[in-house]
């Protein structure tokens, strides 16, 4: 049965309890984490790179993480890079406090008012990059998620060394490559989804979390991916 | 050394044993000899956390079906665990009264919790589910478990 | 040399369970509260990018290392980078001895978190005094 994960962020503290900046690196992780995203994202444990974490580091190489770093030190973005991959974004509470004109934070155990400020600045923030890096756009008007921003398209192949197989289809004249299509075939056919209208919506949500897919696109898309399933489910039956 | 079945969700990774026989809850039974030894599935133990205290009734316990054969207490949760067969416990894992952490570390080896003279075995197997069985139960339900974080 | 000598605690850094919450508010019980001058904390994060500075302290420090969970990472990490584990300490072993203590929450603790944070700290206070006076160590 192939692995197919669901894609979430991964949210890597620096944690440094020697200043309060570190806490508030630990507070506006968690608010995210348990308040904010928390369906979206998993914590990651930095020190578990080296003493033997070997779920942390392997998320942290396959999937999209942030590192929250309290001073210019880095420890949680260097030390993800060293010992996984690149966090996909960053965020460095000194640099956010002079930024946006904070007074500093004080408080190792409890902060005081402008170290709550900074919590919650740095949480927004950090949100915003988890919405970005999900594909998600949030509309304080519609008071739901918008459409994903159109990105640029890029050649999807396995960046990150994760070995996600890719898959080209013909749709309505193009060329359009498809992350993680083979294993989400093989994940349908091994559920005994025949092909068919419903099935292939539903395979469509799937195919949606791995790849941007313009709103003008999806029914053509729709067309081409139920074709090619219906092919792949033959090959299938007759290798049987 | 049994061979597992394996499925990643998120940072975890579940094994399932192929040797032994599941109840939908996730507690295993394998048959030693004359008697039955149970314990947590890989995936009941890193869910329910670090194990504190694991309070397992005394010898000569009479069991039912889905009686009580111990208590699991974790900081995440309190746990009655539900035997999967009929019987007498004759032996508990000496390791549970000081060092339960051991569920934790090897739940399908020193973790055991412990041995039942089974009742009626046969009959009993009828309602336990193959390790492939618990392991598309137990993926599914871990899957679901993430997505409603 | 790094300043006066002091006994260095190493907290678990995880903010995955309530257990690493108790372990740092333990740690800075200890630092701020019960044993000032003579103690100070070593942020694990420092350890893990190799930190110069905290090597040295390492070396010229005894530690007490206090793990959240079974990966121990504190106790590891000290010993990988060549420093000297006089004690470890594991939240979890804390809370056997003080069943009635139950924490939950990590951002913020509970009553229970608090009491068995408190006893930890106390804990860590006497194996604190046990070195110092074992090392005459200058406060």
């Amino acid at each position: 049965m192939p692995e197919l994960p669901q894609k979430k962020v991964g949210i890597i503290a620096c944690s440094g309890e020697e200043i309060p900046e570190g806490l508030v690196s630990r507070l506006a992780a968690l608010k995210v984490l348990e308040k904010q995203r928390p369906g979206d994202t998993v914590t990651i444990c930095l020190p578990l790179f080296l003493a033997g974490g070997e779920g942390d580091r392997a998320f942290a190489k396959f999937y999209p993480t942030i590192a929250i770093d309290g001073c210019e030190k880095r420890c949680a973005y260097r030390g993800t890079e060293k010992y996984s991959n690149t966090p996909a974004a960053s965020i460095v509470i000194t640099d956010l406090i002079k930024e946006n004109g904070l007074e500093a934070p004080k408080g190792l155990r409890r902060l005081n008012e402008a170290g709550q400020q900074a919590v919650d600045l740095a949480a927004a923030q950090i949100a915003e990059q988890v919405d970005k890096l999900l594909g998600k756009k949030w509309s304080r008007k519609d008071g739901q998620f918008n459409e994903p921003e159109p990105q640029e398209e890029v050649v999807a192949t396995c960046s990150c060394g994760s070995g996600i197989p890719i898959q080209k289809l013909q749709v309505n004249g193009s060329e359009m490559t498809l992350v993680a299509l083979p294993l989400i075939f093989e994940k349908f056919r091994a559920e005994n989804k025949m092909p068919g209208e419903d099935v292939t919506r539903e395979m469509m949500e799937m195919v949606k979390v791995y790849n941007f897919i313009k709103s003008s696109q999806e029914e053509e898309l729709l067309s081409a991916v139920g074709k090619e399933y219906e092919r792949y489910c033959e090959k299938q039956e007759d290798k049987a | 050394m049994p061979e597992f079945l394996e499925t990643t969700v998120d940072k975890f990774t579940f094994k399932v044993a192929t040797d032994r026989y599941y109840s939908e809850q996730g507690i295993w039974a394998l048959k030693a000899g004359k008697v039955i030894r149970i314990g947590l599935s890989d995936y009941l133990q890193q869910r329910s956390g670090d194990i504190a205290f694991a309070d397992v009734q005394p010898a000569g316990t009479q069991l039912e079906v889905d009686g009580a054969v111990a208590e699991i207490e974790t900081i995440k949760v309190d746990t009655t665990v539900a035997s999967p067969v009929s019987g007498s416990i004759v032996t508990i894992n000496p390791k549970m009264e000081l060092e339960p952490e051991v569920i934790n570390q090897d739940p399908y080896g020193e973790g055991w919790l412990c041995e039942i003279e089974p009742a009626n075995w046969e009959a009993d197997l009828e309602k336990l589910l193959e390790p492939k069985a618990y392991f598309i139960v137990m993926k599914a339900e871990a899957e679901e478990e993430a997505k409603n974080l | 040399m790094t300043g006066p000598k002091k006994v260095l605690i190493v907290p678990c850094s995880g903010i995955g369970k309530s257990y690493g919450t108790v372990s740092r508010e333990a740690a800075y019980q200890v630092v701020e509260d019960d044993r000032p001058g003579q103690t100070r904390i070593v942020p694990l994060a420092l350890l893990v990018m190799d930190d110069e500075e905290t090597r040295q302290l390492l070396k010229e420090n005894q530690a007490i290392t206090i793990d959240g969970c079974k990966l121990a990472c504190a106790t590891k990490m000290v010993a990988e980078s060549g420093g000297e584990v006089a004690k470890d300490f594991a939240v979890l072993d804390v809370f056997r001895r003080n069943r009635d203590f139950k924490p939950s929450g990590i951002a913020e603790l509970n009553e229970g978190g608090k009491k068995l944070a408190d006893a930890l700290a106390k804990e860590i206070d006497a194996e604190v005094d046990n070195l110092i006076q074992k090392g005459g160590q200058d406060a």
